[in-house]
């Protein structure tokens, strides 16, 4: 597969990799591919961080140990050798979540724009498994999709000041999920009481690029019950 | 133990080198937005340059409860123990029960508090820095209020002995906010991934206007005002990718916004240029109102400033006084 990066030095420290132009879960698992080979061979390589995101990546290094053409030497050698494009197997995690009412707020209205009942929207949006696409903007936000285009839904037109935790939202077709109270503009179509963030623990968040997110639907006495409760893997 | 409370602040946070290794999750580096500065602080009083300190917008007021040394880095403002003027960039002795006034900046906007000792705070993910927007770090991961207590262990030292092998340090004019600041602010930048985004003549517009940094600024960014780059316009929202403090990013409204410390992990805006980490330091001492420009520097020149700044941040150089010095002789 004909495959040209295109590599930016930034700033003296960083260099910007931008595998392709569109955003689609095979560019995507060629994002962690490449993320995770980087990031192994790091301190080999000068790098100090790599952070992954749609389809494009950002490597810091310390310019006093390597210079970025060399960086994006290495990065097109990875690039072009095949086997580093398979990213680690990917993890599950089941994801329970109150929908509607005041745990999603903008359930309704996202229903009636699509010409779906409530019932409707929620089963659609229950029965894909879906990729973490990455993780970013505030700590823990869940980049998710992606959602079948009857339930893409475009962002609210002013974003609110407030997203509560656990806030389960939509926007075009991805799903993201808030890790921390945060300003947002998605639509919020639910919200879950498992914590999927916490600072105190290492990793903070145990969802990784790459890995498989699935919600399902639960009442407010399972809510009650399961808040606070840290998410775990499914095996 | 040096131990102090906090008797006032406007906005005070404690803050470290940042929170690295975690930016995959979503997790914000912050740390101190004038890195330099506070490097100079913890070096001034014998801590590793890295250590957590207080970082204030505006003035602070600070009581000993105990006998503590401490440094006041940064912007220039007037600093008193018990009502008697001392000097900024220099160890100050403070003796129990003495209270240590900090006043508004003159020249500059942020001021570094370095406390001798390693300072109680909250450790995540492997840094002190406050992160409020998360709710994490530092004391409880919110800004310092009145009654807060700053403990540091000085991990058996005497304190006495700690002061007669650091008492003469200080950082000469040259090294100082005030000194940098009067030389203009000229932010060098190499061109961005989406330099190509807008047109040659909006980059050398970019180059080439005066800029003023707006009052909507900041740990998370400082807005720029001035003539909006039209180019810009035409892009909207681009998929996420990563971006990082010094990225220079142009929304559709066509004018700059530099990401500073507390910057998302993830942006959607064109970045069009990234400004080179030093510089990030002098623009976080540029109070709303200051003019600012840009200037295009090499990516290879871009290295070597940023490999010389990063040796800087691990070891500053601070001087020694010689005999006959007076502490108001440090005075800007």
């Amino acid at each position: 597969m004909g495959l040209t990066p295109r590599v930016a030095p930034l700033g003296g420290y960083a260099v910007y990799v931008e595998l392709c132009r569109e955003v689609s879960l095979e560019c995507n698992r060629r994002v962690h591919a490449l993320y995770y080979a980087l990031s192994s061979r790091a301190g080999d390589l000068g790098v100090t961080e790599v952070v992954p995101a749609y389809s494009s990546l950002t490597i810091f290094y310390d310019p006093r140990r390597v210079r970025w053409r060399e960086i994006a030497r290495a990065v097109e050698e990875l690039v072009r050798d095949a086997e580093v494009f398979t990213p680690p197997p990917p993890r599950s995690f089941m994801i329970p979540v109150v929908y509607g009412g005041e745990y999603g707020p903008d359930l309704e209205r996202a229903a009636s724009m699509r010409g779906l009942s409530v019932d409707e929207f929620v089963r659609i949006h229950t029965s894909r498994v879906y990729t973490c696409y990455m993780l970013g903007f505030t700590p823990g936000f869940l980049y998710l999709g992606d959602v079948d285009p009857r339930i893409a839904v475009p962002r609210l037109e002013t974003p609110r000041e407030r997203v509560p935790r656990g806030s389960v939202g939509i926007a075009g077709r991805q799903t993201g999920l808030y890790g921390i109270e945060s300003p947002g503009g998605w639509r919020i179509i639910g919200r879950t009481p498992v914590v999927t963030f916490d600072p105190r623990r290492d990793p903070p968040i145990p969802i990784r690029p790459g890995d498989r997110v699935r919600f399902y639907e639960i009442g407010e006495d399972e809510y009650r019950e399961l808040e606070g409760v840290w998410i775990e893997e499914v095996q | 133990m040096p131990k102090l409370e906090v008797l006032n602040t406007v906005l005070a946070t404690i803050q470290d080198i940042g929170r690295y290794g975690y930016r995959s999750l979503g997790v914000p580096v912050s740390g101190a937005l004038d890195r330099s500065s506070a490097v100079q602080a913890n070096v001034l009083v014998g801590n590793p340059p890295g250590a957590p300190l207080v970082e204030s917008f505006g003035p602070i007021m600070l009581r000993a409860l105990s006998d503590s040394i401490v440094a006041v880095t940064g912007a220039l403002t007037r600093i008193a123990i018990d009502g008697r003027a001392v000097a900024e960039y220099r160890p100050l002795w403070l003796p129990k029960g003495s209270v240590l006034e900090v006043g508004p900046p003159i020249l500059g906007q942020v001021i570094y508090v370095a406390v001798a000792g390693r300072i109680s705070c909250d450790e995540v993910m492997g840094s002190c820095s406050t992160y409020t927007r998360g709710g994490f770090g530092g004391l409880g991961g919110r800004p310092l209020r009145p009654g807060d207590v700053i403990e540091a262990s000085l991990g058996g030292q005497r304190l006495e002995d700690l002061w007669s092998s650091i008492s003469t340090r200080y950082v000469p004019e040259e090294g100082r906010v005030a000194y940098r600041l009067r030389q203009g602010v000229v932010l060098r930048v190499t061109p961005g991934p989406h330099r190509g985004v807008l047109s040659d003549d909006d980059w050398g517009r970019l180059l080439s206007e005066t800029y003023t940094v707006a009052p909507e600024s900041d740990r998370m960014g400082f807005r720029l005002r001035g003539p909006p780059l039209e180019s810009a316009k035409r892009l909207g929202r681009l998929p996420s990718f990563p971006v990082d403090r010094g990225f220079v990013q142009v929304p559709p409204a066509g004018t700059p916004i530099v990401l500073m410390a507390d910057a998302q992990t993830t942006g959607g805006y064109a970045v069009v240029a990234v400004v080179v980490p030093p510089d990030t330091d002098l623009l976080a001492q540029c109070p709303p109102g200051t003019p600012v420009r840009f200037a295009e520097l090499g990516v290879d020149e871009a290295e070597d400033v940023t490999a010389q700044y990063l040796s800087y941040l691990e070891s500053p150089e601070v001087s020694e006084v010689g005999p006959g010095f007076s502490e108001y002789d440090a005075y800007v």
